[in-house]
């Protein structure tokens, strides 16, 4: 058998290397004639630099709907959101082209997009628009993408820009922002007598357990057997469980012991708590080794699971898996500091504009993106949070009034990596690996062991990766 | 003239040399060896002399790489994951003999001339063709509480309150998951077996039905020692299968609640933590314990079994002890 897969792998690959070169150089042909083209950036383009401007013009000052009205253009558009190619953005480009009639969007949707477009990338000649991958380093965004301004003008207007911005250098757009929340149906919450959200793990847990006693759902699915939804809890530990905005790359790389319990049940502790001990109470669902991610939809939105700890990306998905999507609410994550409540907040995908296009495709190119992030309603069809500085939310994040959004500043220079070293080094894999958070869950069933030893254990193996990369003395 | 000639010579003497009987023969092997050898070397063992190269280094996939020396090899011996892992190949062993025993019992029943045989035999060859990722998702679905497995005992009168959670329960779930892999690979076995079963000689069946031999000793007699070659062949392929088993526990359940075979921590630790270097030491120990398991049994089978035509060392020691003896006391008497 081994031999067999061997020799059959053996023979894939090599058919794959073959068709692989194949490509590389039929696209390298285009790539040098798209470059004979825009003769005026492909001198820009090498050196990499931001002066490409001198033909384009800033992206804050671009009026939608009033400037470069007659401009020609025939753009490719790239993105992960293969659902929405045919529908919603088919719509965009129609409503976009009433402002602009001489300027065609064509939408091309990749399944596998991380890895497909960062070989796409190498290429140079891509397309207009896309969303920036995540594995492009900061640094790099200059070689690929055309900057759209400088992070302290831009940041008047739009939120979120850090993600993609190198040196106050700004390369993408956020196409939306999404919160890190609770997804509950609102029905069950009224059947189990719940009348207020409740806002420490303990209220959670109390919730969670009149859930169990009133009603036949299941209080808290975790969904452990998908491994990334054990991934997501890592999310919270941040900004919802602190309200600061430089815990994970400060407080977290250099503070001692982060894992700690702290009097008042806030931090990273308060956050694996409500886990394990709703698991260990018997608030979950039976069996987690056989959870069912896409059968998990429609039983939240039909009131058989009362909550799930997901991200606000996930709000739509659960609305629209059946009959009862006005049931689905979204509240925050069940921590108070200091009386107060946050919730961690990210971009999702940036919008980019290829650094190689002619300076027309740039200049509409641009105007694409800002029409899409100031006019096109994006945010609101899709339920996240809108990039607009001062928009009002979408009713889903009702129970986010008052509720301050904390966006994870970046690391300070120099320490770009810190983070990810001790992260990897410890296998603590915050963000990165399931196996840590399923063993809390784990450990919860089979009753040991308990919490503080565990947190504990990745105190230990947290210190020895900061001592070993020098973040604490 | 002589100059126009010289090259026509030349290029016959050429073609005269390639057609000689041992230039051609060597042509031919180099030619038809060509490909297969550069495939070879290309895909596994240029990329295996790297990953051995890795080892060596404190590295991700991405980043700088940092030469350690023996240190990850160190490290491998002094976690308490990796090896701790390695127990749960007993399992999978286990199961590869239960695979193999069930796979020759349905091999002898269907090699001879039954009713719907070749329809039995499509049906147990047909787990191997689909897909490990397919076969995980399947299983998934079979143990989970309340669907197929469960339903099927509460046919036979087992009430689900009495039942284990399949793949959750740590005493029985890697029991559960190993099982899969005997359901996978055991027609793929039996195949194989019925192949070696039937290039035995028939005229061998008639002889032993003539001296009166019942089923059992022909297959003792006949059958055992013709396809015993490809026996040992499977168990070794089988048990160093066990070793490195991946696919089930990885897609099934992901290597929680105790489950994580050796592979499983070699792939969290180089596709979660960014331990490649670390990762590569494991699969380097890995392959020498791999080496050494089938040096091991070859030893084992050619002391009980003997190998193709030779006979067993054990039975040639005995008869030779036996001679010696007999000898001995013939000498005694005379």
């Amino acid at each position: 058998m081994k031999q067999w897969k061997r020799f059959t792998s053996a023979a894939l690959a090599a058919m794959m290397a073959v068709s692989l070169t194949a490509c590389g150089g039929s696209q390298q042909t285009a790539d040098t004639s798209a470059a004979k083209e825009g003769e005026a950036n492909t001198a820009t383009t090498a050196a990499g630099s931001n002066e490409a401007q001198s033909d384009v013009p800033e992206f804050k000052d671009l009026k939608v709907g009033e400037d470069y009205t007659d401009i020609k253009a025939d753009l490719k558009f790239i993105t992960q959101r293969t659902d929405l190619v045919d529908t919603t953005f088919k719509t965009y480009v129609e409503e976009f082209q009433k402002l602009y009639p001489n300027v065609t969007i064509t939408y091309e949707g990749i399944t596998n997009y991380a890895e497909d477009m960062i070989t796409r990338l190498s290429t140079g000649d891509w397309g207009d628009i896309c969303m920036i991958p995540m594995q492009v380093k900061k640094s790099d965004l200059g070689t690929y993408f055309l900057r759209f301004g400088a992070k302290d003008e831009l940041e008047k207007s739009y939120i979120m820009l850090n993600d993609k911005s190198f040196e106050n250098d700004v390369y993408g757009i956020p196409s939306v922002g999404s919160a890190q929340g609770v997804v509950y149906n609102k029905k069950v919450f009224e059947a189990a007598g719940i009348t207020e959200l409740p806002k420490t793990p303990d209220e959670f847990l109390d919730a969670l357990q009149k859930i169990k006693d009133n009603t036949d759902a299941i209080p808290l699915y975790t969904n452990f057997a998908a491994g990334w939804t054990m991934t997501a809890w890592d999310a919270y530990i941040s900004g919802s469980a602190t309200g600061d905005a430089d815990f994970k790359n400060i407080d977290l790389v250099h503070g001692k012991d982060p894992f700690t319990k702290r009097d008042d049940m806030t931090g990273p502790y308060a956050v694996y708590y409500t886990l394990y001990e709703a698991v260990a109470r018997g608030l979950t669902e039976d069996d987690p080794t056989t959870t069912d991610w896409e059968g998990s939809k429609p039983k939240i939105n039909n009131g058989e699971i009362a909550t799930m700890v997901l991200g606000s990306w996930a709000v739509t998905q659960m609305q629209e898996a059946g009959d009862h999507p006005e049931d689905i609410g979204y509240m925050t994550f069940p921590i108070t500091v200091d009386g107060k409540q946050y919730a961690t907040a990210s971009p999702d995908y940036n919008y980019a504009i290829n650094v190689n296009s002619s300076a027309d495709n740039k200049i509409a190119s641009m105007l694409y993106v800002k029409w899409l992030t100031e006019d096109s309603n994006f945010a609101y069809d899709q339920g996240g949070i809108p990039i607009v500085a001062g928009a009002e939310y979408p009713d889903i994040y009702k129970a986010f009034d008052g509720v301050e959004l904390v966006i994870n500043n970046p690391a300070p220079a120099g320490e770009d990596n810190l983070f990810n070293d001790i992260n990897t080094d410890s296998e603590i894999g915050i963000e990165s690996s399931a196996d840590t958070v399923s063993k809390i869950v784990e450990a919860a069933i089979t009753g040991s062991p308990t919490l503080d030893e565990i947190m504990a254990n990745w105190n230990a193996k947290w210190t020895a990766s900061q001592e070993k990369f020098g973040a604490i003395q | 003239m002589g100059e126009k000639t010289k090259p026509q010579n030349k290029f016959s003497q050429l073609i005269k040399w390639l057609q000689k009987g041992k230039v051609n023969r060597w042509l031919v092997i180099i030619t038809f060896m060509l490909i297969p050898v550069l495939l070879l070397l290309v895909f596994t063992y240029i990329p295996f002399g790297k990953m051995i190269g890795f080892s060596f280094y404190n590295m991700g996939y991405v980043g700088t790489r940092e030469y350690v020396g023996l240190q990850n090899y160190i490290d491998v011996f002094k976690r308490d994951d990796c090896f701790k892992a390695l127990r749960l190949s007993v399992y999978y062993i286990g199961a590869s003999f239960i695979q193999l025993a069930l796979a020759l019992y349905f091999a002898s029943i269907l090699s001879t001339k039954i009713r719907g045989g070749s329809f039995f035999k499509g049906f147990m060859f047909f787990p191997y063709l689909i897909c490990g990722i397919a076969v995980g998702f399947i299983f998934k679905f079979f143990y989970t509480r309340g669907f197929v497995l469960d339903t099927i005992l509460s046919w036979f009168g087992f009430n689900l309150e009495n039942l284990p959670y399949w793949l959750r329960d740590t005493k029985i779930n890697n029991i559960s998951v190993a099982a899969t892999s005997v359901w996978r690979y055991m027609g793929q076995n039996m195949v194989l077996f019925i192949g070696a079963i039937m290039s035995v000689d028939s005229t061998m069946y008639e002889a032993a039905a003539i001296d009166g031999a019942n089923e059992w000793q022909k297959f003792r007699y006949i059958v055992f020692p013709s396809i015993k070659t490809i026996i040992v062949l499977n168990m070794i392929l089988s048990i160093t299968g066990s070793l490195s088993a991946f696919e089930p526990p990885y897609v099934i359940t992901r290597g929680n609640f105790g489950t994580a075979t050796y592979f499983v921590v070699m792939n969290t630790l180089a596709h979660d933590n960014m331990k490649v270097g670390l990762a590569s030491a494991m699969a380097v120990i890995l392959l020498v314990i791999i080496l050494f398991a089938t040096v091991l049994q070859k030893l084992f089978f050619r002391y009980f079994f003997g190998e193709g035509e030779e006979e067993a060392i054990r039975d040639k020691r005995r008869r030779k002890k036996r001679l010696a003896e007999a000898a001995a006391r013939k000498g005694g008497v005379s």
